[in-house]
């Protein structure tokens, strides 16, 4: 992960310390959207673009789970999916640190309370429970439209007391293990913890490029990440959607690392 | 002991050679195997995918297909104008680095990242315009398919609103049990240690 030393700081900082209410989720059959809860069409407006993409991208209304995938949630998944074990995934879509906090395979363990989001889980595990679920993941238009809200309208980057409220995060320790999702205050879509308890999977984390066209082009990756690069962006000031880029661009499909988890969309 | 040893090795070939000339099949170079089809693969290989790809000569088969055999692979799409043109020269140029009897077993496929353009006929034209021989296989996918084998190789790619693709132009090597053993990233490089990783001994 070429960017782990920028971001390791913010990335092990990020939670959010509050109450203890769970938002409870059945597993849905189709049509059902428990636990989710519904974005209306809106728009994404990138941080970084390149010169041919329009500031603003339409999103069309989606379902988004309201809290992060748990811990026993997930449990439940590799119990039905024995090929998702940590024993017996393949290293090809999950790496050594697959479910790394867990105490067995089928043993949560002191480390995963089983309220707590579950992290250290792959692109293609996140996926793969996605699916099982009848649903995906969510787009990073859809991921960040969603977490573009504040507590009182649909646009936190207008709200002062918001803005605080993210800056704050980043100052905060991570607490292990984490405390359970549904902990944060809910936004004005009441979605919970899409700040301040862990990073989470979008299905096209792979766009995240930024330069451009090429790899191998990392001088200029590097300067616009680690350097003075706000230059050239959407709003300087939106340091937790610059982190979040970074740390998208550092990740491979199986990376299972600490503070990395998931929640799922649907479309309607 | 040492010369003995050395004069074994020298003779090895002609010896191979001899063994061809009398119409046994000629020996395998170290890169390559006849692996069973049903035998399982090791954990690290991407074949483990079971997506479907159709050629531009429209035939359909999965990656697996191509095991026994390095494989140079790369994604690309064809109505690429400026990064796949000089991929393939770079890809041509990767070939010709290659000891003859790997050159001979070697593949190198291209991958499209153009669900909707690269049809097979657009594969095969491509094949055309920029005169690939059999050597090259040309595959096109489904939006899943193409999704999957970026994610396993790192590639990242992104569709612009004119439908074009900014992608990585990275070339991976994968070894006769279709494990990625060399990626190289970027354009006009040196691809010398590529060239090296297609012809390692596949154990």
């Amino acid at each position: 992960m070429r960017l782990s030393s920028c971001l390791r700081l913010g990335a092990a900082a990020l939670a959010w310390i509050g109450g203890a209410l769970v938002v409870a989720r059945a597993t849905p059959a189709a049509g059902v959207t428990t636990g989710m809860t519904l974005i209306p069409t809106g728009t994404y407006a990138p941080l970084v673009r390149s010169q041919d993409e329009t500031a603003e991208v339409a999103v069309p209304s989606f379902w988004l789970d309201a809290v992060p995938v748990t811990n026993a949630e997930f449990l439940a998944f590799v119990q039905a999916n024995p090929k998702w074990r940590r024993s017996a995934v393949s290293p090809l879509f999950a790496d050594r640190g697959y479910l790394g906090d867990w105490a067995g395979d089928l043993e949560l363990g002191p480390l995963a309370p089983p309220a707590a989001p579950v992290v250290r889980v792959s692109w293609f595990a996140a996926r793969a429970y996605a699916q099982s679920m009848g649903k995906r993941l969510p787009t990073t238009a859809e991921w960040e439209r969603a977490a573009a809200a504040g507590f009182a309208g649909p646009a936190g980057s207008t709200e002062p007391g918001f803005q605080s409220a993210l800056l704050a995060w980043v100052t905060r320790p991570t607490p292990q293990p984490l405390p359970n999702v549904g902990s944060g205050r809910p936004n004005f879509f009441g979605v919970r913890d899409l700040h301040g308890l862990v990073w989470e999977w979008v299905a096209d984390f792979n766009t995240a490029m930024v330069t451009g066209e090429s790899r191998g082009d990392t001088g200029l990756e590097r300067n616009l990440f680690c350097g003075a690069g706000a230059a050239g962006l959407r709003d300087p000031s939106d340091f937790p959607a610059f982190m979040r880029i970074g740390f998208r661009s550092s990740l491979r499909a199986s990376y299972a690392v600490p503070n990395l988890g998931f929640r799922c969309a649907r479309s309607p | 002991m040492k010369l003995l040893v050395t004069a074994l090795l020298l003779l090895a070939p002609l010896l191979r050679a001899a063994e061809s000339a009398s119409g046994a099949p000629p020996a395998m170079p170290p890169c390559c195997a006849v692996i069973a089809p049903d035998a399982p693969l090791s954990g690290r290989s991407i074949y483990q995918l079971d997506s479907i790809w159709t050629n531009d000569a429209g035939r359909v088969s999965r990656l697996a297909a191509l095991r026994g055999r390095p494989v140079i692979l790369a994604m690309f799409f064809s109505h690429c104008e400026y990064a796949c043109p000089v991929l393939v020269q770079d890809l041509h140029r990767l070939r010709a680095q290659l000891p003859e009897a790997v050159r001979e077993r070697a593949a190198i496929v291209l991958v499209s990242f153009d669900t909707v353009r690269d049809t097979p006929a657009a594969l095969r034209a491509f094949r055309e315009r920029m005169s690939l021989d059999a050597g090259w296989t040309l595959l096109r996918g489904e939006t899943d398919a193409v999704e999957d084998l970026a994610m396993l190789l790192g590639v990242k790619f992104k569709q612009d609103a004119r439908g074009q693709f900014a992608h990585s132009n990275l070339i991976t090597i994968l070894n006769a049990e279709g494990e990625i053993v060399h990626q190289h990233a970027g354009l006009q490089g040196d691809i010398s240690e590529a060239a090296r990783a297609v012809a390692l001994p596949l154990h």
